[in-house]
């Protein structure tokens, strides 16, 4: 008897245990409503989607654990996460689903939510900046080349103010404050 | 003659000009009418469906509504820009609660999205529109064989259900050159592009070990049909020897480069010398 008692703390295990206070089980039922999320309780974990991605070897989540972390409510932990800003969008998870969750269309979901909150990595802010300021994201600088090849001089058609419009009322201007 | 509403987006005017070039000299040879859409707007690329996807909509759906006006289908030389359109088409024909919240924004405009023409690449165009056997009628000098590697593009081939692309019409556009395509282990997988702006590292290693796998595959060339593949299979190669101390010289063409070439097409008047590894290597494989 006086074994047992030296085995204090709690039980040795392979990973860290979840803290049932801090799951928000809204959240399974908020990216359900989004674009191509209906099929997220569809996933039996499998964990075919990982098999697929090229790149979840060096992520702490990988793709099936992000998915069940979404249907147990672990909401912080999947919106603060690099992966889904890691995430190729490569569309392979997706394809090999064997029950069809849109996995790829799912953590789009998730950056859309992070974005809501205003966690979005610096430098795809400074691309929504591009958008909002300039109308476009690449601008022709060589436009030399161009007359070389008998191209028009500017890019063909494009119109910069119709997009600026648009993202101002949207979320890109609450993101980028409003442009210029 | 066929009509299309063409759709350059911004990254293939600013950066591969080469490749606009070769788009419109292979249409003209094969009697393809491409018209430049005028008053559309950039798609905004995945960044911005991941920051913002109303938005997204909205300018994706501005862009079809305008080509509705003339019915003629988009077709787009861009991988991006086709992913963006497609997506975003699919969405809006499968989803009436986003279609009328869209539409909102789009009738201050004048406009309306109905769902009414196709959004193409420009590969597809080619393979169906014209096919494969009037290319080769057209071909005057093919090529000898030489082995070719071809990288799709994630966004031309996935999802499947909203692309409606298949990999085996690139491949027959490639053969119809005279060509080999030289099968490589690493052919689905990503070039990097999407994750360049929050990890260079990682973008840069799945562009090298794409590279590295068509080349022990036995590949001469690679080709690409997308902007943003180009830059990271051809530009970023030319780094390499820094990051990495490896040298691969594995020229990379678009593919309307090859065929404007078998199709007797100047070299300069497709800016092969644009190309960042040196291409004119492709010039002795061409017969006739």
């Amino acid at each position: 008897m006086t074994e047992a008692k030296q085995i204090a703390g709690p039980p040795a295990t392979l990973v860290e245990p979840i803290d049932m206070s801090q799951l928000d089980s809204n959240f399974r039922d908020e990216i359900r409503s989004m674009p191509n999320g209906e099929e997220l309780a569809a996933c039996f974990a499998c964990s075919t989607c990982t098999a697929a991605c090229p790149i979840a070897n060096q992520w702490k989540y990988k793709p099936h654990q992000l998915i069940r972390m979404i249907l147990l409510g672990m909401r912080s932990e999947v919106l603060n996460s690099k992966e889904i800003w890691e995430c190729l969008t490569c569309f392979q998870c997706q394809e090999r689903c064997p029950q069809k969750v849109r996995i790829t269309d799912i953590l789009f979901d998730c950056k859309n939510l992070a974005a809501d909150e205003g966690k979005v990595p610096e430098k795809i802010l400074a691309l929504a900046k591009e958008l909002i300021d300039k109308g476009q994201l690449y601008v022709v600088t060589a436009d030399w080349e161009r007359e070389d090849l008998g191209l028009q001089p500017a890019v063909p058609g494009l119109s910069t103010d119709g997009i600026k419009q648009i993202l101002r009322e949207t979320r890109t201007g609450k993101l980028a404050g409003g442009g210029t | 003659m066929p009509m299309y509403n063409l759709y350059m987006g911004c990254s293939v005017p600013a950066n591969y000009p080469n490749y606009e070039a070769a788009v419109m000299k292979v249409g003209e040879a094969l009697g393809m009418e491409f018209e430049y859409m005028t008053d559309v707007a950039c798609c905004g690329s995945p960044n911005l469906r991941s920051i913002d996807y109303f938005g997204w909509l909205v300018v994706n759906g501005r862009t079809l509504a305008i080509a509705e006006k003339n019915g003629h289908d988009i077709v787009t030389p861009c991988n991006g820009c086709f992913g963006s359109l497609k997506d975003v088409q699919h969405h809006l024909k499968h989803d009436e609660k986003d279609r009328s919240r869209v539409n909102k924004e789009l009738k201050k405009m004048g406009l309306e999205f109905r769902g009414t023409v196709k959004v193409r690449h420009v590969i597809e165009a080619l393979y169906t529109d014209i096919g494969i056997e009037e290319i080769q009628r057209k071909i005057t000098r093919p090529l000898d064989g030489v082995g070719i590697s071809i990288h799709y593009g994630c966004h031309l081939l996935r999802p499947d259900d909203v692309t409606e692309f298949k990999p085996e019409m690139l491949d027959a556009l490639v053969r119809a050159t005279g060509a080999k395509v030289v099968e490589y282990p690493l052919w689905k997988q990503c070039c990097g592009a999407t994750v360049l702006p929050v990890n260079e590292p990682l973008a840069i290693r799945l562009a090298r070990d794409k590279i590295r796998s068509m080349k022990e595959a036995g590949a001469e060339f690679a080709t690409v049909v997308c902007p943003a593949c180009g830059n990271q299979l051809d530009l970023q190669q030319v780094g390499l020897k820094d990051s990495y101390g490896e040298v691969y010289d594995l020229p990379v063409l678009l593919y309307p480069q090859i065929l404007a070439l078998a199709l007797g097409i100047n070299e300069d008047a497709i800016g092969l010398r644009m190309n960042r590894v040196p291409a004119d290597s492709i010039l002795p494989h061409l017969k006739g």
